[in-house]
């Protein structure tokens, strides 16, 4: 397993950034200073504003999708660190009927130790009369789930969800944040069909690299490399086409891609420059190059034909 | 000549990137206020010189660009600000460049840029990074204070007009620049804000920086600017560009960057521009410092993405 350290790690940078944005008032989430220490270092402001259109983005899509579906849906999170999402949902009235985070045992382990002792985040996983199960890595409630998978293995997550009660039956929504770009493409290729073939009513959201054949590309996967973090996906990750085609060749009707570039200038504007506010940028060039680097796919399967085609951003 | 001979061992300290004592520090700024008070904010320069463009810490690229453009005293420089903040050395980056300054005032040309400021330092790293090398932030009060004193642009043979960023609505002659009281902290606009922080931009007039300091400045400004003045181009910094530097309007202003992998993140490459005594022009482009030749450091610091 020491393989995947470099990539258990990102999680905490990832979440040490969001820690450091969420203080600096780019975004509302007053869970996060539960699961993650405040940040050591200071963090450009660049790399704040890039976290906040990335949540801004997911956040506009799920919400969509609660609202479309009365949340009589399911969400699951794949490869979800320490991420507050389900709180957060629970704060607004928003909860799914069943909500799965799924990651490491190494990272599960941390959340569980977390949860447990945070009387906050205990509190809206019990409902009125759901037992709330926990083990040393998984924890089990009324409508939230915490279980450990490797993402490679798409048997083991089949039963890890089965023993979540997932219905196949429910509109179901997937999430994957930098997540599918540390996985060599034949296991994500698998886990993407799997996801469409089991599913009749699915929407797939994933964030991560795009464009990454050019110079800034070759830096990242060579800075990364020296942390022990490797871009086995990468392939999937040269432009739109790619990481949209993914799905579209793998059961998937349809969905749309952009690059986080594009995605920034379409948030809500009176938001946007509120953050804008926050701290001055030096140089916009840095911002601009590595949103143009990352982008927000997402995918639909609508048997039902309930409107999931009618999710977007804007 | 002991002085002199504790500059040489400081510079030999600095160029190993090992930061030289706080007590050094504060003798060192002392001698250049000294020189740098008497510069005006319109330095004039001669040719030969290598204009550079910003550094921001990148020491062994810092290296780099010595090792491309020759050693000072054998090559006379002009540096256009923007020596700290981003990298990983601003410390070592700047006093070296300062006790060169010092050493050899009349071969070394340093103006500021818009990260020489108070400010700014407190965001972009330069402040964490003293408090993080000598466990207080004395060095950084000597050095902002230094900044102060900065000349804010520099005329090459009275032809080439240099500054960080560019010109200022405020602003139509040199005469204007010299007027400036620069022996302050960067203001927030104004002539001096503009000078360090404004952009050419395809476009006529003046538009608003997205930056959120300084201008746009159009080529119909650029045109009345340099013939009032008659000046042949503007040289300029302040913005990332993948090729190491770039043209605009023409040959009428042109941006030089040399800090190549910016931020050891954006994978561009940088440049600097020899002047030789006719003022005729050679870029010389170069590349980030391999990475065995920089030290390593107890811990590596990781240039940031979204993980």
């Amino acid at each position: 397993m020491s393989a995947d350290d470099g990539v258990i790690g990102t999680n905490d940078d990832a979440s040490s950034c969001k820690r450091f944005a969420v203080d600096k008032g780019y975004w509302h989430d007053p869970f996060i200073s539960l699961l993650i220490p405040k940040a050591t270092s200071r963090k450009a402001p660049e790399i704040s504003r890039g976290y906040y259109a990335r949540v801004k983005g997911i956040q506009i899509l799920i919400e969509h999708f609660l609202r479309m579906t009365n949340c009589n849906c399911q969400i699951v999170n794949l490869g979800a660190g320490f991420d507050t999402m389900f709180w957060r949902l629970h704060e607004e009235g928003l909860t799914p009927k069943c909500y799965v985070e799924v990651d490491f045992e190494q990272v599960t382990a941390r959340k569980c130790h977390y949860i447990k002792s945070k009387k906050t985040l205990l509190e809206a996983l019990s409902g009125e009369d759901s037992e709330i199960m926990m083990s040393k890595t998984e924890i089990h409630s009324g409508s939230y789930h915490l279980v450990s998978s490797n993402l490679r293995n798409v048997g083991s997550l089949e039963s890890k969800l089965t023993a979540c009660d997932v219905d196949r039956g429910l509109p179901t929504l997937f999430l994957s944040e930098c997540v599918l770009v540390y996985i060599e493409t034949e296991h994500t290729d698998k886990l993407v069909k799997w996801v469409a073939d089991s599913f009749p009513t699915a929407f797939f959201i994933n964030y991560e690299q795009v464009n990454m054949g050019d110079s800034f590309g070759e830096v990242m996967i060579e800075n990364l490399k020296t942390r022990d973090c490797l871009l086995s996906g990468v392939a999937a990750c040269a432009s739109l086409d790619t990481q949209m085609n993914r799905f579209l060749t793998r059961g998937w009707t349809g969905g749309d891609a952009m690059d986080m570039k594009t995605l920034y200038r379409c948030l809500p504007q009176a938001d946007l420059q509120r953050i804008e506010r926050l701290e001055m940028l030096d140089e916009r060039e840095l911002l601009d190059q590595l949103l143009s680097h990352y982008c927000l796919v997402w995918a639909y399967k609508d048997t039902r034909d309930i409107g999931l085609h009618t999710i977007s951003i804007s | 000549m002991s002085d002199m001979s504790d500059l040489d061992r400081q510079i030999e300290q600095l160029q190993r990137c090992e930061v030289i004592k706080e007590s050094e520090v504060k003798a060192l700024c002392a001698k250049a206020r000294e020189i740098l008070v008497e510069e005006g904010n319109v330095q004039a320069v001669d040719a030969p010189v290598t204009v550079c463009g910003d550094i921001h810490g990148q020491f062994y690229d810092l290296k780099e660009l010595f090792k491309v453009g020759g050693k000072v005293p054998e090559t006379n420089y002009l540096f256009m600000g923007d020596f700290v903040d981003r990298g990983f050395y601003s410390v070592e980056t700047f006093l070296l460049l300062l006790a060169l300054k010092v050493r050899y005032p009349d071969r070394i040309t340093l103006i500021r840029g818009n990260h020489e400021s108070r400010q700014i330092t407190q965001v972009y790293g330069f402040y964490d990074e003293c408090l993080r090398k000598y466990g207080s932030i004395t060095v950084w009060r000597y050095c902002t204070e230094i900044f102060d004193y900065l000349s804010l642009s520099a005329i090459v043979d009275g032809k080439i007009f240099c500054v960080h960023g560019g010109l200022s609505p405020s602003i139509t002659s040199l005469d204007q620049i010299r007027q400036i009281d620069r022996k302050q902290e960067v203001p927030h606009d104004g002539p001096m804000c503009d000078l360090l922080w404004s952009d050419p931009e395809d476009m006529q007039g003046w538009g608003v920086s997205p930056r959120g300091a300084g201008f746009l400045f159009g080529s119909d400004v650029v045109n009345t600017f340099c013939q009032e003045n008659e000046v042949d181009l503007i040289c300029r910094a302040h913005q990332l560009v993948m090729e190491g530097y770039k043209w605009h309007f023409g040959e009428m202003v042109l941006t030089v960057w040399s800090a190549p992998n910016y931020c050891y993140r954006c994978g561009n490459v940088a440049a600097i521009l020899e002047l030789d005594e006719n003022l005729k022009r050679d870029f010389t482009i170069f590349e980030a410092a391999p990475q065995e030749s920089r030290g390593i450091p107890s811990k590596k610091p990781q240039p940031d993405y979204f993980l």
